[in-house]
């Protein structure tokens, strides 16, 4: 079977090219975009979905992780006395100063614990050990930071709230939403460097006894703690999510960022396909007059949609595959699922048959007469 | 000359431009016999080409009635008008109409499967038509590398191509010299009586009269008689 539309698509090279080009642009300003974007809401999420604990105690409308607030301590105590839950623990995560050897000031996220390696917190260790920071002002800090704060080696010392820390070991990962360092201290040592965090803490990590109901310790949990708020992990992260969507603008702006996207990709798909359509209505109109019925040219140009659809859709996802190592080298985390890739590949080839949708308004009207005409 | 393969009795056809009404054909009763060539002649705005039209099932008539291959043609019936080109006719345009980015053979090739022949049967019919008009030797050719005279024969090779009763060609010789315009009429009348085509050519070429079998001519949207012809040739 001849294809007319496969050579009438690489008969024109160049407006072949310019065609895959504008899908190929399209495909990896919606990859890349999106990517960075769950990159970053993975961010925002990656000390819940990391930590050992099934629920999460929080005080009372606390919008995401990052922005913690204040409650006693003590509410850790009714905590463990709920049945079904085999341990639970106090978390500090705070916004502290950290001051440079440039004599600049930074913010740091600081999480503490009293212990740990029972929460696996922090859960890709570089260098030192959790233990470590029992032994005096020490704290474990994330290589991410060195974007921040500049290069920095284990043994070296920095000043968080005015007290000098020595850095004990490095950690993986462990970069919050903001962009703002986690920086690992022991429990105690945070409370003694902010007045608001003595006697206090900002959660409960709970750990369920094997085989406890989760759906009945957090009721319980609920009804013990009534000042707080009680979530599971999969509550917890998807509440922390999605303040970052809704109330930063941020899902608006990324929303708009594909739709440009896909804007571009249909204007450029579109104009190529119509004007090739149209310098090629001579031949169309011979199609007819030898036979052929309009669906016949639909599919021609249908066939060419979907050519450059394929064939746009593998040049851009290549690129922003490959762009990836380079983008992490920025700590720049673009996350491309095989899912959300098929669902572009999917909306590319939707957008590509969209816009020969254009076309096909433009040749349906074919006189075949027209062959008779020099 | 053998059974009919056109027959249109009684054809008019009038365009309407909003209060302008232009009756193009008059009732044109006109036959074509399998075998026969016939030559249709007449100056521009004459009726001709729009009676190609209708002959080859583009545009219906306004009255009248056509039959192709036997078959009465339903004139507003798209559909039917469709299966009737598809099925019973070939067309040769003066200017080709070949499809640039296709060979010669898939040129054939093509037309073929758009009538519904497809894989080998569709290449074995294509090599078999152009051997038939001589260009067994320029099949991967595409129409830019060939000459005049050989894009009109690749358009021949496609009208014949599944064997359609009814050829229609409009003015087929007008692009080319005298010597391959006479190569393409030899080529048409050998059509016509080795494969019992029914040929009907729209030309101004005074060549196409020294082979054809029968010249109409048509005048105002009325066919000329002969006599009428002749005393205006004088």
């Amino acid at each position: 079977m001849v294809s007319l539309a496969r050579r009438n698509l690489f008969h024109d090279r160049l407006r072949f090219v310019v065609t895959v080009a504008g899908v190929a642009f399209a495909v990896t300003l919606v990859l890349v975009q999106v990517g960075l974007f769950l990159g970053l809401l993975d961010k925002a999420t990656v000390t819940i979905r990391n930590a050992d604990a099934e629920v999460w105690v929080t005080s009372r409308n606390t919008p995401n992780v990052d922005f913690a607030h204040t409650f006693p301590e003590t509410n850790v105590l009714r905590a463990r006395s709920v049945p079904g839950v085999a341990r639970a623990d106090n978390l500090i995560v705070a916004f502290m100063n950290i001051q440079l050897p440039s004599g600049a000031t930074e913010g740091a996220l600081v999480y503490a614990l009293e212990d740990f390696r029972r929460w696996n917190l922090p859960w890709r260790v570089s260098a030192g050990q959790p233990a470590d920071l029992k032994r005096g002002y020490a704290l474990l800090m994330d290589r991410s930071a060195e974007l921040r704060y500049g290069r920095f080696a284990v043994g070296e010392y920095r000043e968080i709230q005015g007290r000098r820390f020595r850095i004990a070991g490095t950690t993986e990962d462990a970069a919050s939403f903001t962009t703002t360092p986690i920086v690992f201290m022991d429990y105690r040592t945070a409370q003694e460097l902010q007045e608001q965090l003595r006697g206090s803490t900002n959660y409960i990590l709970v750990k369920l006894a094997p085989g406890a109901d989760a759906g009945a310790v957090v009721a319980q949990l609920r009804r013990r703690l009534p000042y707080n708020d009680v979530f599971t992990r999969e509550e917890w992260a998807r509440r922390s999510r999605d303040y970052w969507v809704q109330s930063t603008g941020l899902g608006m702006s990324m929303g708009v960022t594909v739709f440009l996207g896909v804007l571009v990709g249909i204007v450029i798909v579109a104009q190529t396909l119509y004007t090739s359509a149209v310098e090629h209505i001579k031949e169309f109109g011979t199609v007819k007059a030898i036979g052929g019925s309009n669906l016949d040219i639909y599919r021609i140009l249908g066939e060419q949609a979907v050519i450059a659809a394929v064939i746009g859709f593998a040049l851009g996802a290549a690129l922003s595959y490959a762009a990836r190592p380079a983008m992490a080298g920025l700590h720049l985390n673009v996350l491309i699922s095989p899912a959300f890739t098929g669902v572009v590949f999917v909306g590319t080839v939707a957008m590509c048959l969209g816009a020969a949708l254009f076309s096909f308004r433009r040749v349906a009207g074919i006189d075949p007469a027209l062959v008779f005409r020099a | 000359m053998g059974s009919r393969v056109m027959a249109v009795e009684g054809v008019t056809k009038v365009f309407e431009e909003g209060r302008q009404r232009i009756e193009v054909l008059k009732g044109i009763t006109l036959e074509v016999a399998a075998g026969e060539l016939v030559a249709l002649e007449g100056p521009s705005g004459s009726g001709k080409t729009t009676l190609l039209s209708i002959v080859g099932c583009i545009l219906s008539p306004s009255a009248g009635s056509l039959e192709i291959a036997g078959t009465r043609v339903r004139r507003s019936d798209e559909a039917s008008l469709r299966e009737t080109r598809r099925r019973s006719i070939g067309f040769v345009f003066q200017q080709y109409n070949l499809f640039p980015a296709l060979g010669a053979l898939e040129n054939v090739e093509y037309s073929l499967n758009v009538r519904g022949v497809r894989g080998r049967a569709a290449r074995d019919e294509a090599l078999r038509v152009l051997e038939r008009v001589g260009l067994g030797d320029r099949l991967h050719f595409l129409p830019r590398d060939l000459s005049g005279g050989q894009k009109q024969r690749v358009a021949i090779a496609r009208a014949l191509a599944g064997s359609p009763p009814l050829l229609l060609a409009d003015e087929p010789t007008a692009n080319l010299d005298t010597a391959v315009g006479a190569q393409v009429l030899d080529l048409f009348r050998q059509l016509a009586k080795s494969e019992g085509k029914g040929l009907l050519v729209v030309t101004h070429d005074p060549q196409v009269r020294k082979v054809a079998d029968r010249v109409v001519g048509i005048r105002d949207g009325r066919l000329v008689e002969p006599g009428e012809r002749a005393a205006e040739a004088a």
